[in-house]
């Protein structure tokens, strides 16, 4: 997962007697002795913003893209049948041998780049903060020798004005100089080429921009419009019969 | 460059392609100037291992074919995320389908004789990369070797260009791990462009299991079935409106207020049994036949059990254009695009965006490419021109660049690592050398 969130807990450290709590401004044993108001925290829009998640909820949906992106199936254990060839040298056996995880290499690499950077980048990074570090990356690369530019025609200009300028090259009507990116310097283009990989994790897509089309909301038992929340998890439903069902099966009250 | 102009003189003729899919790996032997490659000359393999706990048998990749019971079949996948993670199942299917003994002779092989082209995906740790190599010289001990990110190779598909590769191709692959936006300038990977999004194949299946568990039959241990449920009935919408008009038209109504399903839109897939059935199929929604099922099955004559089909049909291949819907935290797949080429300089864009290529087993998806031509068309600035092609065999495609590039001795010569090279060196030279530091 690239976008890593701090999740808004109740607790944050436990110790005999006491406990540190996060303030929130509200305080659920306090309205409970005295209630100033008589509605349900649940229905209080100002308790919660409209499209926020309580952190239970947002574990819930991290668990279940975590086990909808899953590969292997981690109950079962299946051997490889018949007899193997045997591994050629101490390292192939080695290497034969792990039965380590994609998320196992995942997390090697992330803590070696944290290692690298003295001042490692948050796993949070954003794209504008992504964005930001590229060029410091393309600075710090070498350039490349001589040899790995292929005697390329100086200026990689777009395909397909080329062949309308074929015949009437002088027509001032049909120039389309001006409408014509300017053309690539020589410099940028290499930085590009020799620009290292991104690391895994930074190589996903960033989060949709807040001003974009609203989050849609579905059902969550029958897929249609969700548009009812429900009070104990804050799960959406269509109506009465998927709110029945929602709390039969998968309302979050009860996990 | 100069030390290693002897060893290049005895690279042997014929090389080893192989495209190392999560789900199939494509593979296939291609000579030296071999001329008129096409996707025939490719053999697409499952690259699993299954066990079947009901007749206590496992397949290894090809042999998943004789499986006749589908059921609760577990399985096994040496790639994970698109990088070869268990090399323990990938030797085993590699020695199975390629130089075993009874591998079959089409793609057998002498690893001393040949080279081996490996693709793989973006992004790959360098951990998992070193191994590759390790194991590629020092266990299989191919003669030469060469690997790189399977999506550039697209750009050598063009036959009368000669020795030259597409000066700019924006690649998009939407596979079963993921799904990956590659621009390629003159058959290099512009590394710091590529953008990945987690929906692929893969998630798309489990979330169908997930939804049918839920609403139907517990099916959390039938991959395979809500894979091939999958395929057989999902489309992408052709926009938002019209998605949101098949959801109201998949709409069981109200309590007390019940709507007949729309049969148009609605579909029972017909489970298969594993008795007299291998394979389910799809039919139209039959209101009669779903109350049926409800425990009036008749006790003689045929049995059958149904699974309808509603808005599960777009709701599942809507996650690559919203992922949002589930809650994952990225952008849809023409959002994804346009953010890989926000960091290219405008000549790049415009170049890239007059090329785009589609492969992956998603595109099959009816109404996929409609789509996102769609929604591209609106992201992109209306002077440009948007030209966005599906490979004709989106599986295969990646292999058929990647073979064509074998096939040109002048690319190889500079490309391929010899076994003495890797000996002299190791790995870590190798290494440097494949992401193009060495150059």
């Amino acid at each position: 997962m690239p976008h890593v969130e701090v999740l808004p807990n109740s607790a944050t450290q436990i110790a005999p007697g006491w406990t540190y709590v996060v303030d929130t401004g509200y305080d659920p044993s306090k309205i409970a002795i005295n209630p100033k108001n008589k509605k349900r925290a649940a229905a209080n829009p100002n308790q919660r913003g409209e499209n926020e998640l309580s952190s239970r909820q947002q574990t819930a949906i991290a668990r279940r893209i975590a086990e909808l992106n899953r590969d292997n199936d981690p109950k079962q254990i299946i051997s490889i049948p018949g007899k193997t060839s045997i591994p050629k040298t101490q390292n192939a056996r080695r290497i034969i041998q792990y039965q380590r995880q994609i998320k196992h290499w995942l997390d090697d690499e992330e803590a070696q780049l944290a290692l690298v950077q003295q001042a490692p980048l948050p796993r949070s990074a954003t794209t504008a903060s992504r964005l930001a570090a590229q060029p410091l990356r393309r600075t710090s690369t070498v350039p490349p020798t001589p040899s790995e530019l292929t005697p390329a025609p100086a200026a990689p200009t777009p395909n397909k004005p080329m062949s309308s300028r074929m015949d009437l090259d002088d027509d001032p009507l049909l120039a389309i100089d001006s409408s014509m990116p300017l053309p690539i310097s020589q410099p940028d283009l290499d930085a590009l080429l020799s620009a290292p990989p991104l690391s895994y994790a930074a190589s996903h897509v960033a989060a949709p921009a807040p001003g974009g089309p609203p989050q849609r909301h579905f059902c969550d038992n029958c897929g249609y419009w969700g548009k009812i929340r429900c009070l104990k998890c804050g799960a959406r439903v269509c109506g009465m019969e998927c709110k029945d069902a929602h709390e039969a099966t998968r309302c979050l009250k009860w996990t | 460059m100069a030390p290693k102009k002897k060893a290049k003189a005895s690279v042997p003729s014929q090389t080893l392609v192989i495209d190392n899919g999560a789900y199939t790996l494509k593979a296939g032997l291609v000579s030296n100037e071999a001329v008129d490659l096409s996707y025939d000359d490719c053999s697409v393999i499952p690259n699993c291992i299954a066990r079947s706990s009901r007749d206590k048998r496992t397949y290894v990749a090809s042999e998943l074919a004789e499986c006749k019971d589908f059921g609760e079949l577990a399985f096994r996948r040496p790639v994970e995320k698109g990088f070869i993670v268990n090399w323990e199942a990938q030797k085993a299917i590699w020695e199975h389908e390629i130089m075993g003994a009874d591998a079959g002779t089409e793609l057998w092989c002498e690893p001393k004789n040949t080279n081996l082209l490996l693709t793989e995906k973006p992004n790959c740790p360098k951990e998992l990369q070193k191994n590759c190599d390790e194991i590629v010289f020092e266990q299989f001990e191919f003669a030469a070797y060469y690997r790189c990110v399977g999506g550039a190779m697209n750009a050598y598909h063009s036959a009368f260009l000669g020795a030259l590769p597409q000066e700019c191709l924006l690649l998009i692959d939407t596979s079963y791990s993921d799904t990956t936006i590659l621009p390629v300038y003159k058959g290099q990977l512009l590394h710091s462009a590529v953008r990945r999004l987690t929906v692929g194949g893969k998630l798309l299946t489990n979330y169908l299991k997930e939804l049918s568990s839920l609403r139907h039959y517990n099916m959390l241990e039938e991959t395979y079935l809500l894979n091939e449920i999958k395929e057989a009935v999902s489309f992408v919408a052709p926009t938002t409106q019209q998605f949101s008009k098949d959801l109201e038209r998949t709409w069981k109504g109200r309590l007390g207020d019940k709507r007949e399903l729309d049969s148009s839109i609605v579909l029972d897939y017909v489970l298969p049994d594993y008795e007299q059935s291998v394979h389910g199929y799809v039919r139209p929604h039959d209101p009669a036949k779903s109350r049926m099922r409800r425990g009036l099955q008749p006790l003689q004559g045929p049995r059958e059990d149904l699974l309808p089909l509603g808005n599960e049909r777009f709701a599942v291949p809507e996650l690559l254009f919203n992922p949002a819907d589930i809650g994952i935290r990225e952008v849809g797949l023409p959002g994804a695009v346009i953010e890989a080429l926000s960091g290219l300089p405008e000549s790049l864009r415009v170049a890239m965006l007059a090329n785009v290529v589609v492969v992956g087993g998603n595109t099959l998806i009816p109404g996929f490419m409609d789509r996102l031509e769609g929604e591209l068309r609106t992201l992109v600035p209306s002077q440009y021109l948007l030209n966005i092609v599906r490979a004709d065999d989106p599986i295969k495609h990646t292999w058929l660049g990647a073979a064509r590039f074998a096939s040109r001795p002048d690319l190889m010569k500079e490309a391929l690592v010899t076994k003495a090279e890797y000996d002299e060196r190791g790995s870590t030279w190798l290494g440097k050398k494949f992401a193009g530091g060495d150059r």
